[in-house]
């Protein structure tokens, strides 16, 4: 059977690489964590691989505002690469700090046009929100990530700038009716949240979307910290030996096969 | 040089400012302040275009979505206040490091202007501005610029009176 290749892209500021590494490798597949300078120097090695992941971390220190400099810098510097990566259907995943960077360099939620049209902002609070919140998944999206999840599960949260602002609500409205919509904070019972259950004050609650075709996802949450139960504060399981956030990865790897 | 300041749109959440007023309130430091607004200011100095710094505000420091941009030619008078001793009802806190510590955010704004594509030597230094609206004193302001919105040891303000 083939063997999925994955790219895990990183740069200064990255943390979430590895953890990252370790759910696509039980999923079966094979890992290379790359530094986006390598990348630069090597510009179609990117088109390799079946699967490109976006991790999570604090690239550049969060500088000017989170995800904004990689996003910059993979725009200018490898734009037409990821762009044909994206188009070609091979998924991508944007993990908090790899959300904004899809979000900011306009990969998500239009993949075609790679122009930035929502953002990730400042949390209401305005402070570094860390906590387990629940997820409502919204059934009827196209994402090829999320396929097999009940309507609500449980991941975590970490992070200073996860509001989701889309630009208008033309954009919001078609996002909806697109089924764009991947994940919504919820609470436990799939009812709509207050603070802190909803951590940032998102647009409709949203906690992740995928482009139309529903290859790339990109979510604040982290799939990757929910590989195991023991990784969850009571101990839950997915009713398997593993974690929500497994088969996540494995839906990715399993539709690459 | 230039001074380019971000500001959050109106028709969104100043998170950091309402934050700071609210640090205001309950420090008790002063219940004159009716409104904080909060700006991120970058200094940039080098050989720079108008439009060079155009791109740079509108491309790389600020949020299309979310935020604006101000281009102003920055100052060169180092005084600390411009204030006196009478009441205003609107002001400006201006916090940037002092000379000689390490402004990391800088090293990283100037990688990120190299990025787009802009191959020039710049020096860029990074600062914050708060407007604050009530009623407003230099007494009430410098103990709020020294008590909340900077760290006199590394940092220096200097306050303004504003239209």
């Amino acid at each position: 059977m083939k063997k999925v290749k994955v790219l895990i892209l990183r740069t200064a500021g990255t943390n979430c690489d590895l953890e990252t590494q370790n759910a696509f490798e039980l999923c079966g597949a094979s890992v290379e964590r790359l530094h986006i300078n390598f990348l630069v120097n090597n510009k179609n090695k990117i088109l390799d691989y079946d699967i490109l992941a976006f991790p999570g971390g604090f690239s550049y220190g969060d500088d000017i505002a989170s995800g904004k400099i990689l996003a910059n810098e993979i725009k200018n510097k490898l734009g037409s690469q990821v762009k044909k990566f994206a188009l070609s259907s091979r998924p991508i995943i944007g993990i908090c700090n790899g959300f904004q960077v899809l979000v900011k360099m306009g990969l998500l939620p239009e993949s075609e046009l790679c122009d930035q049209k929502s953002t990730l902002s400042y949390n209401d609070s305005n402070k570094f929100e860390c906590r387990w919140v629940y997820l409502k998944t919204e059934q009827k999206s196209s994402c090829i990530w999320t396929k097999n999840l009940p309507s609500v599960i449980n991941l975590p949260v970490a992070h200073s700038e996860g509001k989701f602002i889309p630009k208008d609500k033309e954009l919001l409205s078609k996002l909806n009716k697109g089924n764009q919509v991947v994940f919504r904070y919820s609470t436990k019972d799939g009812k709509e949240p207050k603070y802190p259950l909803c951590p940032n004050g998102s647009a409709e609650n949203i906690a992740g979307i995928c482009n139309k075709k529903g290859n790339i996802f990109g979510l604040m949450p982290h799939p990757e910290r929910y590989i195991f139960p023991l990784q969850h504060p009571r101990r839950e399981s997915s009713g398997s030996e593993y974690g929500w956030g497994k088969i996540i990865f494995q839906n990715a790897v399993n539709a690459v096969k | 040089m230039f001074g380019i300041e971000i500001f959050t749109k109106t028709k969104y959440k100043d998170s950091r400012g309402e934050h700071v007023l609210s640090d205001i309130n309950s420090s008790g430091v002063s219940k004159g302040v009716k409104k904080v607004k909060y700006c991120s200011l970058y200094i940039v100095d080098g050989n720079l275009s108008l439009n060079e710094i155009r791109m740079i505000a509108s491309c790389l420091l600020s949020d299309n979505i979310t935020e604006g941009y101000k281009i102003t030619k920055y100052g060169s008078k180092n005084s600390k206040s411009y204030l006196n001793n009478i009441f205003v009802s609107k002001a400006m806190i201006e916090v940037v490091y002092k000379k000689g510590v390490t402004d990391t955010v800088s090293s990283s704004v100037v990688k990120a202007v190299k990025d787009l594509g802009i191959n020039k030597d710049i020096k860029v230094k990074t600062g914050h501005r708060y407007y604050l609206s009530g009623k407003l004193s230099k007494t009430i302001l410098d103990t709020i610029a020294c008590k909340l919105l900077s760290n006199t040891l590394i940092q220096e303000y200097k306050i303004k009176s504003v239209k």
